[in-house]
């Protein structure tokens, strides 16, 4: 039998911020993972973080589980266990973890449950077709594997693993029939819809799935409207081609463990399934016994790692006795707290006041700015919300500036940190909207490639008497050659115009987010939002 | 098929291995799952449900949902998503439940 001060199950973000911050504090850890690597969801994750800068804001999710990995590596009190599964939870104390065939019993002071989330299923004719794969499924066969999972792909669910994977699909060279959701609005960030919108991806509202078309294999969808009350419009069907449909309606937290091990948890649909109680420490009913990331509620990676930290710092602060751990926890529950005090977060705030049995008040602490209802049907700004970002004909007139057209209040802030020249009005909170202050701005374009939601760009309207220029963010192959002609489209991935590559910034700061310039006759210069590379 | 050039990854892939399933030849590359060379050669039907015989493909590829299980070598109920390929495995789509070997 092994014994060890902390038992860490699940080695993605949460897991893995858990046994740093833990192991910092001379805690010996043991962290359990099933797969053979670590890293969790954040190997498949190619775009770049949301959140604030100071906890991996603007890296990519690959990146973030890289350097976290290190750094476990860099541990000598973390013992990392590959390709093991936890079994059972006993009584006594035990753990019993299954390891190259043979069983491993490990007793530890504490445990950090971080076993995380698994994909949610949704009912329609002929749902058991091979070709209807869970959104994690497709970005491992993808991005891991470097396996095209079909062709055409339909996507099931506009939340933001919809929106991601629809991108990440397209970056692969996948064709996107379609994203499909069931409520009239989009459910995930706007600027990760503008994006798929961007490239000319429809997204369907108020629409569902009736049924699979194919008999070995998935061939195509029936598709149906829904009315305002969530049901069918009579005579709406439609079909739609596709080799795969891609299942992104949600995930559950993975709670089975934690059922068996006896810890109370209830039933809480905003927080994604049945969730265990805990307190504001992450510890369950079980005295010693901690939940985080996933696990506790479905909320977003990063929110994961913070939760992480905190459940380890109290695992440290509680072994230790020390009073300076405690005070590193107020600061991270402070960071929890502005993650989620949005109006993105608010179903996670409704989920946990729900688990404490509490009135939930919806109140945001940072209602929007702006009126984004058209945004969230269509996932293209309305006119009112682009004037309201539109530097002055004067401004305009005088040489290049950045423009940013991010209207939804997210937590996020990296583009504040990205401009030397102190141009983008610092935030007292990350959930702040960018305001470019233009006097300063001189139009360089670094924070073009610096947002996570690729929803700044740089105009330059009198580039000569007849031309403007609109820098943009590119993320695809194969990448436009200086002085080259390209198609220019607008925001919602339709052709305006033809475009001359003036400048393409692609070295080692832009980190495979070129930072592409295009000439454009001067009407197009408010339209003209992405470009397509004609071979 | 395979990914060979992305804006973002690398692949780095290992040897190239061969395998064989439900007879025929298939290849992959050391280091990658059974599931992950079966797509590659567009094979998504994996196996069959043992009632009523609907076919069965991958779905959440993290060793969860029981949907591709296959035999392996002999074993039955491998979870192929979680499962290395290796030169000269034998994988065999499963129509039973799969009994004891």
């Amino acid at each position: 039998m092994i014994k060890t001060d902390l038992l860490v199950v699940g080695a993605g973000p949460a897991g893995m911020a858990a046994s740093i911050s833990a192991a910092k504090n001379g805690i010996n850890v043991i962290l359990l993972e099933e797969n053979e690597r670590v890293g969790g969801q954040l190997i498949k994750q190619t775009h770049r973080f949301f959140g604030s800068q100071k906890e991996h804001a603007g890296i990519r999710g690959i990146h973030i589980a890289e350097d976290l990995k290190k750094e476990i590596e860099s541990y000598k009190n973390i013992e990392l266990m590959l390709s093991a599964t936890l079994m059972g939870i006993y009584e006594d104390g035990i753990f019993t973890v299954l390891k190259d065939d043979k069983m491993i019993k490990i007793k530890p002071e504490k445990t950090i449950m971080a076993t995380g989330a698994f994909e949610k299923y949704l009912l329609f004719e002929n749902n058991d077709l091979p070709g209807i794969y869970g959104a994690g499924a497709v970005q491992t066969l993808m991005n891991i594997n470097g396996v095209l999972p079909a062709k055409k792909v339909l996507m099931i669910g506009s939340g933001n693993i919809g929106l991601i994977v629809s991108y990440q699909l397209m970056q692969a060279g996948v064709e996107i029939a379609g994203v499909i959701e069931a409520s009239n609005k989009i459910g995930g960030y706007m600027v990760h819809a503008a994006k798929l919108k961007r490239l000319g991806v429809p997204i369907y509202t108020s629409h569902t799935i009736e049924k699979a078309i194919g008999n070995e294999r998935v061939e195509g969808a029936l598709l149906h409207k829904l009315d305002s009350n969530w049901n069918k419009i009579e005579g709406s069907e439609f079909e739609i081609d596709c080799d795969c449909i891609c299942l992104a309606v949600g995930l559950s937290p993975l709670t089975d463990i934690l059922f068996q091990s006896g810890c109370a948890v209830k039933y809480l649909p905003e927080l994604g399934g049945y969730v265990p109680y805990r307190d504001e420490h992450l510890e369950t009913s079980i005295k010693g016994l901690y939940v985080a990331g996933d696990v506790s509620g479905i909320e977003e990676a990063t929110g994961a790692m913070v939760e992480g930290e905190i459940a380890g710092l109290h695992v440290a602060g509680t072994l230790k006795q020390d009073d300076k751990i405690f005070e590193r926890i107020k600061e991270m529950k402070e960071e929890l707290r502005s993650l989620r005090a949005g109006p993105v977060g608010h179903k996670i705030r409704e989920g946990l006041s729900k688990l404490y049995d509490e009135i939930y008040v919806e109140e945001d602490e940072f209602p929007e700015v702006y009126d984004i209802e058209f945004f969230r049907k269509t996932g293209t700004p309305s006119e009112e919300n682009l004037k309201a970002v539109m530097p002055d004909e004067e401004r305009l007139n005088k040489g290049p500036v950045a423009v940013t057209e991010c209207f939804q209040r997210i937590p996020c802030d990296p583009c504040v940190y990205s401009c030397p020249y102190n141009a983008i009005k610092p935030f007292e909170d990350m959930n702040e909207l960018p305001e470019v202050i233009f006097e300063k701005c001189i139009g360089c374009g670094i924070c073009v490639g610096k947002c996570p939601g690729l929803a700044i760009f740089v105009l330059n309207k009198n580039y000569s008497e007849t031309t403007s220029t609109v820098t943009l963010p590119y993320e695809f192959l194969p990448k436009p050659a200086k002085e080259s002609i390209v198609d220019v489209l607008d925001r919602s991935g339709a052709k305006i115009c033809e475009g001359k590559i003036i400048r393409i910034l692609d070295g080692k700061a832009q980190d495979k987010t070129s930072i592409v310039t295009v000439e454009v006759p001067k009407e197009f210069y408010n339209q003209a939002r992405n470009i397509k590379v004609v071979l | 098929m395979r990914i060979e050039q992305h804006p973002i990854l690398d692949f780095k892939r290992g040897n190239k291995i061969h395998f064989t399933f439900d007879g025929k030849e298939v290849f992959g590359y050391e280091g990658e799952t059974i599931s992950a060379a079966l797509h590659a050669s567009d094979i998504v039907k994996l196996s069959e449900s043992f009632r009523t015989h609907r076919p069965r493909g991958l779905f959440c590829a993290i060793g969860h949902c029981s949907s591709c299980l296959m035999t392996v070598d002999g074993i039955p109920n491998v979870r192929i998503c979680v499962t290395n390929v290796k030169d000269g495995m034998i994988v065999e789509s499963q129509k039973p439940r799969g009994g004891i070997v």
